[in-house]
């Protein structure tokens, strides 16, 4: 039979083995493997997109809308036999420079992401804490809503909701966040249980402050580092929804240049061999997911106390 | 644990190599009797009265005969029917059928069976919602059918109508035999149709495919496959993979910039038609858009000529519709539009000249006036790509154009049928080879299902009621002023009949029509 | 034990009418879907006839109420598009979702499982790197996308595999023919593969991941320390006490996980022509469709809700500090 309750021995000293490490060993060797070198490079990436996120209007040589019919299907200087410095990574099936796209998709495209993850963690986080908090019937109401968008595929939801409202970046926005919402109301509601019975809970209970006073200022402090990595694997979900919501045409309007509409667009161009409108757009949202990924791993290893080693 | 673990990973191992193994061919390719087509929807039941989408009526069409047919040149011939006779008011037509035609089932199909497919179209009770009752029987104003004889039937509508025009929507009816319709449940008949055309029904996996079977003792109509594969394939890059594979021999609708590829294939070509679907954006009128930006100025009889000057169809065309094509000059398709009127131009000058004419100069910001177009996603012929480039060409002569994409069946649809588009709208509707009257019928009255613009220029609509049941050569006459009335006042900002491209695989010969019916009588392998 | 099983069945019955009015609202929050089923040239006339003969001219009470009655007789409702018994289309299409989703499940657990142990034992190693580099990968690829390479390059330019279509076994076997389901099974395996893998592929990589880090973070702690320290070999300290504790995370979420892949079916099931709920579903909604979309988020529910409980009931055996009452 297995054992699953921790041995009553004694923490001995082991010998060096690929198998089993001390806690140093082991933040020694992520922090040799992923959190030094990978977590550094996935920051940087972030901060360049970031940065085209935010100054994309100033930086972007060319209105992202402007369209030239007769120099669609420009190829990427680096690529063309006669290279047109007008469209530096090519122009799109309208004659839309591909490059100006990109950095107005950057903009889009995270803020739909950190918009839809700050919906979905408001409504998720004060539903769950309330349902922990308060328990008995909200907690019964509340959990049961969760049970039924559980109940419910994503994408039917979405579909739903992007039908009944029509296709705005708001739209998509709030269908993101409202796909989200349960997992931050379970992780928020399990980890309010546990912080309600703490002593300076009770205490500051006993010396009558309200209660949200004390949600806010004596629980919601110490759960939050377990949603903040909840949050960063998120963003890039939400890019990746995007994308699939486009390809289904759900997505942002086709006027509105995503990364993940991009693509989309880009699948009737491949067999005609127009590689780039698919590569580009494609590669951003590798990157943007693949360092969202890696920063949210190591968020996790740092933050995570048992790891940490400080309770 | 660990030999179970073991086990797993060689299991894991051997099943791997065991599909590798027979990976080498995937051999789907059709035998020579069968002619496999794909197209992007299933149809929702195999009830001929609720047919409504073109691939839907394809598939009907080769299992249910019609009185008459119009032929892939585009004329109308006899099918079921040999001849028909017009009584003296023009408001009763008498057919006469073949003799010794029967159902799939064997049952003898006569004139009662023929009145039978219009009654219970017609029948409110079934509660049908098809192309038939929602469009071809009030569009020919029937009012009754009746069995004179074995052989002889009369449909009985009211008034007279344009001979072509009401013979092309009445071999639109499929005919059905009474007797098996009559005693089986509507639920039972939608999986289970017995046809009376050149294909008998053989299986229908939804969302898959349709199978029929040739009949071999139907001597109307003698094809040369045995069998028809309807293939149902949502997504246009997959078919066209199928279709280089070899798979598929015709696939329509392929989208413009994936010719190249399949013409390079070696396995397949495209053919590319002028179709009749004729694609406008129109101008709304109704006085409910008022505040809508930019509507005001659209009322201008000289901005919305303007405007024609603005846009250029032909590089449209060629860079995003992948093919030449001629610019309207009307709503009718060549070669029964009027000869005389040129196509608008494409002269931004002009455009300039003539908004500024009309009080609409360009401000200190270059804009004359704002306004929105809006346009479907996923109907037509490179729609979204389309439409942004029209908003593009009127932004470029001041008229700043905000473009307003929704999808096509659930939200452009309802809102078309509405008549609540604009106040600048992208359409296309479906137009025929036989009749010019067929093309202007959807301005019939102000207030027609199909007048989406609200236009009300008395003068048309006094023509076309005067048009009605008229000799040819006076009919004539009234079309080409009508045309011109229509030129001069333009409810639409006239754009191009949509070409349409069928990827035809080299294995078979076939000819593609221009009306977007896929009706493979004559296709054959190729020699 | 049935005391839990009947309250979460309740639960289920609650959560499954929730689901219903939820989607009844949206659909009808639209506006009058009869536009959808009236020809382009219909006159208003026909259109209202058309409404009646739809039944949309009700009050969306008694429209809905008359759904959950007939709900509770065991009635779905009719298509109103094809005229059949909406949940006869649902359950039609069922088999070939059910083929794909469990496939691709299969395929996600069984490799992820010894990927993921592969790399916890060989941590920092480069194999380790690289296995979760490619997992990051799979991971940050839309599946659309993924499927229209697999279908240009696997499908078209390699012709290793079949590009589109279905081949059943489930259903044949439902019916009883196993002659048949056997017959097709190679056939059908070929026409998984890619579908599947597309679909999996998201899965496989999250689940890779996950598994590493269970094990991880298993092996680290006091009892197979103190295994190792008996003298215990690595290999069985793996397998007898590391194993099946890193086990627990992945059977949580497997659950999730399968409602997770339905999810996925829609774009799979679109690009791959396969003939499966997902497209059903989407089109029900597109075309509103209202009896099918309910038919099938019914089911969909229940299929979801069932599998949560199985779930549930696993992950009590495989766990005894976890309690069920």
């Amino acid at each position: 039979m297995i054992q699953t309750t921790p041995s009553m021995t004694a923490p001995v000293r082991l010998p060096a083995d690929e198998l089993v490490e001390t806690p140093s060993e082991l933040r020694r060797a992520l922090r040799s493997l992923f959190k030094a070198r990978w977590p550094l490079l996935a920051l940087i990436v972030l901060g360049i997109v970031g940065f085209f996120a935010l100054f994309g209007p100033n930086i972007a040589p060319k209105d992202p809308n402007r369209q030239t019919l007769r120099a669609r299907l420009t190829p990427p200087m680096f690529a063309a036999e006669t290279p047109n410095p007008d469209y530096p990574l090519g122009s799109d099936a309208l004659g839309r420079d591909v490059l100006s796209r990109l950095i107005y998709g950057a903009r889009v495209s995270i803020s739909v992401g950190l918009a839809a993850v700050l919906l979905g963690g408001f409504v998720g986080i004060s539903l769950g804490m309330v349902a922990g908090y308060f328990g008995g019937f909200l907690d019964d109401l509340i959990m049961r809503i969760a049970d039924i968008q559980l109940g419910f595929p994503f994408i039917l939801l979405a579909i739903m909701v992007l039908v009944v409202l029509g296709q705005s970046v708001a739209n998509l926005v709030i269908v993101l966040g409202i796909g989200q919402w349960v997992t931050y109301a379970r992780i928020a509601r399990g980890s309010t249980i546990a912080e309600r019975e703490r002593e300076h809970i009770t205490a500051s209970r006993a010396m009558g402050a309200n209660n949200a006073r004390i949600l806010l200022r004596g629980i919601l402090p110490n759960i939050t580092a377990p949603l903040i990595v909840i949050a960063s694997f998120n963003v890039a979900s939400v890019i990746l929804s995007e994308a699939t919501l486009s390809f289904l045409g759900l997505g942002v309007p086709p006027t509105v240049p995503t990364w993940g509409g991009m693509l989309a667009e880009s699948r009737d161009q491949l067999l005609g061999g127009s590689w780039w409108l698919a590569v580009f757009p494609g590669l951003c949202i590798v990157l943007t997911v693949l360092s969202l990924n890696v920063l949210g791993d190591w968020l996790r290893d740092f933050l995570d106390p048992r790891l940490r080693g400080s309770r | 644990m660990s030999k179970t673990f073991k086990r797993l990973l060689t299991l894991v191992g051997a099943g791997a190599l065991a599909l590798v193994g027979p990976l080498a061919v995937s051999a789907q390719a059709p035998d020579d009797d069968t002619l496999v087509i794909a197209q992007s929807v299933d149809v929702g039941a195999l009830e001929p009265a609720l047919i409504g989408s073109r691939a839907e009526a394809n598939i009907m069409a080769m299992m249910f005969a019609t009185l008459y047919s119009i032929d892939d040149d585009g004329s109308l011939v006899p099918y079921l029917a040999t001849s028909y006779t017009q009584s003296e008011d023009g408001s009763e037509w008498t057919f006469t059928l073949n003799e010794g035609l029967t159902c799939h089932n064997g049952e003898p199909l006569t004139a009662e069976d023929v009145a039978y497919s219009f009654q219970r179209a017609a029948d409110p009770a079934n509660g049908f919602t098809g192309n038939t009752v929602g469009f071809v029987l009030p569009s020919v104003k029937y009012l009754d059918a009746r069995a004179d004889s074995d052989l002889e039937v009369t449909i009985i509508m009211d008034g007279p109508q344009s001979e072509a025009l009401r013979l092309g929507l009445l071999s639109e009816v499929y005919i059905h035999c009474k007797d098996y319709y009559e005693s089986n449940e509507l639920a039972f008949l939608a999986e289970n149709p017995v046809g009376s055309g050149a294909y008998r029904f053989v299986e229908w996996r939804r969302d898959e495919y349709v199978l029929m079977e040739r009949v071999d003792e139907f001597t109307l109509r003698q094809p040369a496959f045995k069998r028809i594969l309807w293939r149902v394939i949502p997504e246009a890059s997959t078919r066209v993979a199928e279709l280089i594979a070899g798979n598929v021999d015709i696939v329509a609708n392929v989208p413009p910039d994936q010719v190249r590829a399949i013409n390079d294939s070696g396995t397949a070509q495209v053919q590319a038609v002028a179709g009749t679907r004729r694609m406008y954006v129109g101008f709304q009128f109704s006085e409910a858009f008022a505040d809508s930006p930019g509507w005001e100025a659209l009322q201008k009889t000289e901005v919305r000529v303007a405007l024609q000057y603005a846009v250029d169809v032909p590089t449209i065309c060629i860079a995003l519709l992948g093919t030449e094509c001629e610019r309207a000059s009307s709503m009718v398709n060549p070669p029964n539009d009027n000869p005389n009127l040129e196509p608008y131009p494409y002269d931004p000058a002009m455009a300039e000249a003539l908004l500024d004419a009309a009080g609409y100069p360009r401000g200190a910001d270059g804009v004359r006036f704002r306004t929105v177009l809006m346009g479907p996603r996923g109907r037509y012929l490179n729609d979204v790509a389309v439409v942004q480039a029209i908003g593009q060409y009127l932004s470029d002569v001041g008229v700043e154009t905000e473009v307003d994409i929704r999808d096509w069946a659930s939200d452009y649809v309802p809102l078309i049928r509405q008549k609540n588009v604009g106040p600048l709208f992208f359409l296309g509707t479906g137009g025929s080879t036989w009749s010019a009257l067929y093309d202007m019928a959807d301005l019939s009255s102000p207030t027609a299902g199909t007048n989406y613009t609200n236009w009300n220029n008395a003068e048309w609509f006094e023509l076309w009621d005067a048009t009605q049941g008229v000799d040819p050569v006076t009919e004539r006459e009234n079309v080409n002023r009508m045309l011109e009335i229509f030129y001069n006042d333009p409810p639409w900002l006239l754009l191009y009949f949509q070409p349409d491209f069928y990827g035809v695989s080299n294995r078979i010969e076939w000819q593609a029509r221009r009306d977007e019916k896929v009706l493979p009588y004559y296709a054959r392998l190729a020699q | 034990m049935s005391t839990y099983i009947l309250r979460r069945v309740s639960q289920s019955i609650i959560v499954v009418i929730g689901v219903t009015l939820l989607s009844f609202i949206s659909l009808h929050l639209a506006g009058d879907p009869t536009y959808l089923y009236v020809s382009e040239r219909a006159s208003n006339e026909e259109i209202a006839a058309a409404r009646v003969a739809l039944g949309f001219d009700r009050p969306l009470p008694e429209q809905y109420l008359n759904f959950v009655g007939g709900m509770l007789r065991g009635d779905l409702g009719t298509s109103l598009r094809s005229r059949q018994p909406a949940a006869n289309m649902v359950l039609e299409r069922l088999p070939a979702t059910l083929e794909l989703t469990i496939f691709a499940l299969v395929l996600a657990i069984s490799l992820a499982i010894p990927i993921g142990i592969l790399s916890a034992t060989r941590r920092g190693t480069p194999l380790d790197s690289g296995i979760m580099l490619f997992a990051m990968f799979g991971q940050s690829i839309p599946s659309f996308w993924l499927g229209i390479m697999l279908i240009l390059f696997v499908g078209l330019t390699l012709r290793w595999l079949p590009i589109s279509g279905y081949v059943p076994i489930l259903q044949p076997m439902l019916n009883g023919d196993f002659a048949t389901a056997i017959d097709n099974l190679p056939n059908a395996l070929r026409h998984l593969i890619l579908p599947g893998v597309t679909i999996a592929t998201f899965s496989l990589s999250r689940n890779a991941r996950l598994v590493r880090s269970a094990m991880l973070e298993v092996l680290n702690q006091d009892y197979v320390r103190t295994a190792r320290a008996k003298g215990l070999s690595g290999r069985v300290v793996v397998f007898r006490h590391a194993f099946r504790n890193a086990l627990i995370p992945v059977v949580t979420i497997l659950g999730l996980e399968f409602g997770f892949l339905l999810s996925g079916v829609v774009v799979t099931e679109t690009v791959f022509s396969w003939p499966g709920v997902g497209r059903l579903v989407f089109n029900a909604i597109t075309q509103r469709d209202i009896p099918v979309v309910q038919a099938s988020v019914v089911i969909f529910s229940l299929v979801f809700v069932t599998l949560n409980l199985m779930v549930d009931l696993l992950y009590a055996r495989l766990d005894p500090r976890i309690r069920i009452g």
